[in-house]
């Protein structure tokens, strides 16, 4: 069991446009994203309840040539509302660190 | 086709560059020098007031070199997304501080202004003719929407960068324009591969976030052929890395595969990527599907309320241990100190983040156990007038140093207030309310040009 803190090497979030955080998950090795992407623990219904949005609105796509995984889901607020906690979305990857691999 | 060699000096004008690099660049033989100004990352207040995010010193160091560089080269200087966000103020800034550098270098040259602000009155036309529609979750755009709106931009595509050149300009400045536009612009013009030419456009719009190592923005040179096309730093001590331009797709965008522009949609599914020697990437595949439409994006702010900020730490631990409560009772407080003022409770708005505990992420915050020895409270008030904000500030302020809470001992006050003047007034702000795209029949519609004799 490895979590993701340990078997990533690019962990970040950033707004897609004003409405959407985007997270990339990076791999310094095939081996090392081929196993997470097909360990079947990233589904939208965990990462759904991670940020509190329904499972329909999570985007996972798994992206071969670059050895990463690209999640996104809606923004709390909109970017720079009233209330918003974080206006470029570049802080709010941390839910996904402990997440747990089986070996 | 001959290919195609331009340079992206900068991901955004103001980030500034190096001369080694940008030098470098300069003799490599090139078609045209571009840099992206824009984006709307900063959030709603820049294009809410009009103003660069970026300060007018370093406007004018980036634009300068490039200028002169342009005019002695004779080739074209494009520069999208003008002052931040394109509007009218902020296309005006950039023109302002161009002209004062062609003053100052004795510089001529013939220049284009493309307009990108948008009227309500044209807005509503296009919403009333159900060309409008919702760019992901935000409501359908109304009228009302539109008349609360300070400032909307459109979106531009290459059609205005092309009709501008076309026109005669040799300097393009540009309102509001998606970043790979710039960038597509001329080679599309020429007769360039779609698929090719807006992916190499779409890697080098954040010039040196592709290079490597990463510190510090700077040139990027993009060549393209007819069935490839070729990145590389302008620095001699940089690199492009494969896995650096393949990751590049992923970078704000909901999908690497697939990115929209205005008139189809950028596909890199079958995308090669191929480290050419040490500093340069070769890519190939990447294809364009035209669509049906052609539709811009269209970004709008309207006011949120002049806010006022505080910043105060807590250090008592039996204080940190109620803080939540603690918090509720002061706004209580406030809400009753308000009515005495004779402010509705319904007029301002309230907000206590406690740093150190879930200020980042609000309730998608995962650790529910907290056991810090400090927090930071960050406190705005936001208000429909400046004088109601400051007057709300002050008496929250107050209700945090000085109200009571179970156990408490620290009866001098609650805080350790770091500065005086403690309140500080930031002015009006804004939140986006419009972020919609419209279906427009003739892509320079919305784009009047200007045309300007330096």
């Amino acid at each position: 069991m490895a979590t993701l803190a340990e078997l990533t090497s690019v962990l970040r979030s950033k707004n897609a446009g004003a409405l959407l955080c985007t997270l990339d998950l990076m791999f310094e090795t095939e081996e090392t994203y081929i196993h997470v992407r097909d360990s079947g623990v990233l589904q939208p219904g965990l990462i759904a309840q991670l940020y509190g949005v329904s499972d329909n609105e999570v985007s996972i796509i798994p992206y071969d040539v670059a050895y990463a995984i690209k999640i996104t889901v809606p923004r709390l607020y909109k970017s720079g509302d009233p209330g918003d906690t974080d206006i470029y979305g570049a802080q709010q990857h941390a839910p996904l660190l402990d997440i747990e691999i089986p070996d | 086709m001959p290919e195609i060699r331009m340079m992206a000096t900068t991901g955004m004008l103001g980030y500034g560059y190096t001369e080694k690099a940008f030098q470098r660049g300069l003799e490599q033989n090139l078609d045209f020098i571009a840099a992206d100004s824009g984006s709307m990352d900063p959030g709603p207040h820049y294009l809410g007031e009009g103003v660069p995010f970026v300060s007018r010193q370093a406007l004018k160091r980036d634009l300068s070199l490039m200028l002169e560089a342009a005019v002695d080269k004779k080739i074209p200087m494009l520069i999208g997304s003008a002052g931040g966000g394109g509007s009218e103020p902020q296309l005006a800034l950039v023109r302002e501080v161009v002209e004062e550098i062609a003053t100052e270098k004795n510089l001529h040259f013939d220049m284009a202004l493309i307009h990108s602000e948008q009227s309500a009155e044209y807005l509503k036309a296009k919403l009333a003719d159900g060309k409008i529609e919702s760019l992901g979750p935000i409501a359908e755009l109304t009228d009302d929407e539109i008349d609360q709106s300070e400032r909307v931009v459109a979106m531009m595509g290459v059609e205005p960068f092309q009709a501008a050149l076309k026109g005669g300009a040799q300097v393009v400045l540009a309102g509001r324009a998606t970043d790979a536009s710039i960038y597509s612009a001329i080679p599309l013009m020429r007769g360039a591969h779609a698929g090719l030419s807006w992916h190499l456009s779409k890697i080098i719009e954040c010039a040196g976030q592709v290079t490597t190592p990463r510190p510090g923005q700077d040139c990027v040179i993009g060549t393209l052929r007819d069935d490839h096309f070729l990145v590389e730093p302008g620095h001699p001590d940089k690199r492009c890395t494969r896995m650096r331009i393949a990751a590049h797709t992923l970078y704000e965008n909901p999908s690497p595969y697939r990115l929209e522009e205005p008139d189809g949609t950028l596909v890199t599914i079958d995308s090669v990527y191929e480290q050419l020697d040490e500093r340069i990437v070769k890519v190939s595949g990447s294809q364009f599907e035209p669509s049906a439409a052609y539709t811009v994006k269209l970004e709008g702010v309207k006011e949120s309320g002049y806010r006022t900020v505080f910043i105060a730490g807590v250090r008592d631990p039996i204080l940190i241990s109620v803080i939540d409560d603690f918090i509720e009772s002061c706004h209580e407080r406030v809400a009753l100190e308000a009515q005495n003022l004779g402010v509705a409770k319904d007029s301002y708005r309230l907000n206590v983040r406690v740093y150190g505990k879930n200020a980042t992420m609000g309730p998608r915050e995962p650790v529910q156990d907290f056991n810090g020895h400090e927090i930071g409270l960050l406190v705005d008030v936001l208000a429909s007038d400046a004088d109601t904000s400051k007057a709300i500030m002050a008496k929250a302020r107050y209700a945090l140093l000085h109200t009571d809470f179970p156990g408490r001992k620290c009866i001098s006050g609650n805080l350790a207030i770091p500065f005086s003047p403690s309140d500080m007034p930031v002015g009006m702000t804004y939140q986006f309310n419009i972020w919609h795209r419209m279906e427009i029949d003739d892509p320079l519609e919305p784009f009047p040009i200007e045309y300007v004799s330096v």
